[in-house]
């Protein structure tokens, strides 16, 4: 068994594939893993580098010889939480590319179905960061949003609010990954590495901010009908570990 | 009456969305439209979730009443002219500020603007109609509005305010004509209608113009209003699609001594009829204490609220009729029954299926399965023979379906085939989730919902309104 040891970013899963399936080894004997697992005795292990050019081979092979569903699919799988991603999103591989496009129904495989479940796990996460995600507004005139996602979502989310405000200046700090997405009024965006320290001491709250927050949460309180409270149903659509970082449940 | 004007914004915000939560309808689904260059906001077509109030029903949009003031006297409104409470309104400027700045900071996916009538209908509207001008085209706002279409007022006023939403409402309120003649003095079915039908109609040209620009506008997946067809009828009709997201209405369950037949013998025609996209039912929350009003010591009827929605789903998405589902001699739901398994179990000549051979219908009217499912399995069974174990890996949710299915001519154990068996099987569960309604516990899943939607994300905001009737 041959082992390729890749980096965690999407970037990197790919890069890992690419070598792995390049080597002409055979699937059976190829294996990914990330930087840091256990290492087993009687396996080769092989550092995979990444590189633009390797990755961009892989996804536009994907796009193009089998579709631009199984490349999205692809690339959410390589964000997932799932610890073996990148040997799952492999397998996964291997099958579309004999199968197709019509892979996205052939839930009944293992290989994937896992990826379908990774997908899922995702999807509906990112459904609620998309609701559940706060801004708030700084003196320095971006607004600002703390996020600690199970997979990492960011890159989605920057795209879903690039659309929607456009014209704002706004920053989504994933605290788990140390990861930024910054967004420029009337431009770009990006994605920045950045320790918590480097904007604490940069961003400060808005003064009027205080009272918007205030009108927020008056409003999500009396917008419910007494005579229906049901704790229950609302823990299980807003699970707790959304809740501290929802500007509503900051009393 | 006295309106407070000078009132502080918090204690307006208090009680104008205070008088606005009965109002049950709070989707921001049903249109997709991308961000603008110079503006705040996109939409999507099904929906987000921002968060959940305390009766854990999901909160969309800023649903706000303009002005509780009102000239009417509805006996189950808190708003009516004959309750003392105290009376406020907003200016146009202070709900532009509270819808952009709440957008701003994503607590909200757009604004719901309802209203007491203040003065007459006409000027109700205009004041509706100034506020989403300015949110507009002076805020730029391009995110989420629903608006009430008021009855009573200037066709061309309503005209006008349906280009700047995406969706409207007329509420029913009540089914029948009788039941509004007793509650709701000063309207009348028809009155009510009428801005229905004109909405209605608005819809119907627009579509037909686009259709003229030559290629269909729907086919993109983002942007009902998108394409070159779209923009041409837009520039044409004044730049914005009218009504993208389309109608809905609500009506109040269990005021009036109306039946679950009447109820969605109702809901069907407005399907029909008014092209609705969707029916809304509320249970009766008794504000007001008035001598015409059902006395509820259990409380809002909340279990059969639950059944209208299960009830209504069906005839929208699983080519269920009214008559097929309650009778005459039938006339209410099965409180311990959801209206599919009562349908099958009436019809077990028809059951089992064949799972690798029955069509996409007759899968849908299985218990237990839902379109997701249904879907899943035809596109499975392409490339494979299923059997249960290939079922449970796409997910397919057995509880129930496994007395109406066979795999290759088996079932998934042996049993009988018979009415009483298979009911008391059903009705174990099924006692458990009705209990919980009723008393407000939790209960995780509307049974015909489970499945969720496969590679696209799940809509969020839907599967919880099904379950908190607030869809
Ligand atoms: S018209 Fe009737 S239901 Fe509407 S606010 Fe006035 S009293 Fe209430």
């Amino acid at each position: 068994m041959t082992v390729f040891v890749c980096g965690r970013e999407p970037e990197d899963i790919f890069c890992g594939i690419y070598d792995a399936w390049m080597s002409r080894l055979g699937h059976d004997h190829v294996r990914l893993e990330f930087e840091g697992c256990d290492r087993e005795l009687f396996c080769e292990y092989r550092q995979v580098e990444t590189t633009a050019e390797k990755a961009g081979k892989v996804t536009d092979s994907i796009r193009k010889k089998i579709s631009q569903e199984v490349y999205e699919a692809s690339y959410k799988a390589a964000l997932s939480r799932e610890k073996d991603r990148a040997d799952k999103l492999y397998r996964f591989l291997v099958y579309a590319f004999w199968a197709g496009n019509r892979v996205m129904d052939m839930l009944q495989i293992p290989a994937v179905n896992e990826v379908f479940s990774m997908n899922r796990h995702l999807n509906r996460e990112l459904d609620h960061m998309l609701g559940f995600t706060r801004f708030s507004q700084t003196k320095e005139g971006v607004l600002f949003s703390e996020i600690a996602p199970e997979n990492d979502l960011v890159v989605l989310m920057a795209s879903h609010f690039a659309d929607r405000m456009p014209m704002e200046n706004w920053m989504i700090y994933d605290c788990k990954r140390n990861k930024a997405a910054v967004h420029r009024a009337g431009g770009g965006w990006g994605i920045v590495r950045a320790e918590k320290s480097q904007w604490q001491t940069r961003l400060h709250k808005e003064k009027e901010e205080e009272m918007f927050e205030r009108l927020w949460k008056t409003f999500h309180q009396t917008i419910a009908i007494k005579e229906r409270e049901n704790e229950a149903c609302q823990k299980n659509h807003l699970p707790l570990r959304y809740r501290s970082y929802m500007t509503e449940w900051n009393r | 009456m006295l309106i407070q004007e000078a009132m502080d914004i918090q204690e307006k915000l208090k009680i104008l969305s205070d008088a606005a939560k009965y109002d049950v309808a709070c989707t921001s689904s049903g249109v997709s439209r991308n961000g603008k260059k110079n503006g705040l906001g996109n939409t999507y077509a099904s929906g987000i979730c921002h968060s959940f109030s305390a009766d854990g029903r999901c909160i969309s949009l800023l649903k706000i009443l303009f002005t509780n003031q009102c000239i009417y006297d509805c006996k189950y409104c808190i708003n009516r002219r004959s309750n003392d409470v105290v009376r406020t309104a907003f200016t146009p400027e202070e709900v532009c500020t509270l819808t952009m700045e709440f957008y701003r900071r994503n607590y909200i996916e757009g604004l719901f603007l309802s209203s007491g009538i203040l003065y007459s209908p006409d000027y109700t509207m205009n004041l509706l109609y100034h506020t989403l001008y300015r949110l507009r085209n002076v805020c730029g706002f391009n995110g989420y509005i629903h608006v009430k279409a008021i009855p009573g007022a200037d066709p061309e006023l309503l005209r006008q305010v349906g280009f700047l939403a995406d969706r409207m409402s007329t509420n029913l309120e009540l089914p029948t004509a009788e039941g509004l003649r007793r509650l709701a003095p000063g309207k009348t079915r028809e009155k009510i209608l009428q801005p229905m039908r004109l909405v209605q109609r608005g819809i119907v040209q627009q579509d037909q113009m686009r259709l003229e620009y030559g290629k269909s506008s729907f086919s993109g997946t983002r942007g009902v209003a998108g394409g070159e067809a779209g923009n041409a009828a837009k520039a044409e009709t004044g730049k914005r699609s009218f009504v993208p997201a389309g109608q809905s209405t609500q009506m109040i369950v269990g005021a009036t001594p109306e039946s679950d037949y009447q109820m969605i013998r109702v809901a069907e025609a407005l399907y029909r009829n008014y092209d609705l996209k969707r029916v809304f039912y509320s249970a009766f929350v008794r504000v007001n204490d008035d001598s015409s009003l059902p006395a509820l010591p259990g409380g809002p009827p909340l279990l059969r609220e639950h059944r209208l929605y299960q009830a209504d789903w069906l005839l929208r998405f699983y080519g269920f009729q009214a008559e097929e589902l309650l009778s005459e001699d039938r006339p209410n739901f099965n409180v311990l029954l959801d209206p599919k398994c009562d349908w099958a179990l009436r019809h077990l000549e028809l059951f089992p299926v064949e799972i690798n051979r029955a069509d996409y219908k007759t899968l849908l009217r299985v218990p237990g399965l839902g379109v997701k499912s249904a879907r899943r399995i035809l596109a499975a069974r392409r490339s494979a023979r299923l059997d249960f174990g290939d079922l449970k890996k796409l997910g397919v949710v057995l509880k129930r379906a496994v007395y109406f299915i066979t795999c290759s001519g088996k079932t998934m154990y042996p049993f009988q085939i018979e009415e009483n068996y298979i009911a008391a099987q059903l009705v174990g569960e099924e006692r458990r989730k009705a209990w919980e309604i009723e008393y407000h516990e939790s209960f995780r899943q509307l049974s015909l919902f489970e499945d969720n939607r496969i590679w696209a994300p799940v809509t969020r905001e839907d599967a919880a309104a099904v379950i908190t009737g607030s869809l």
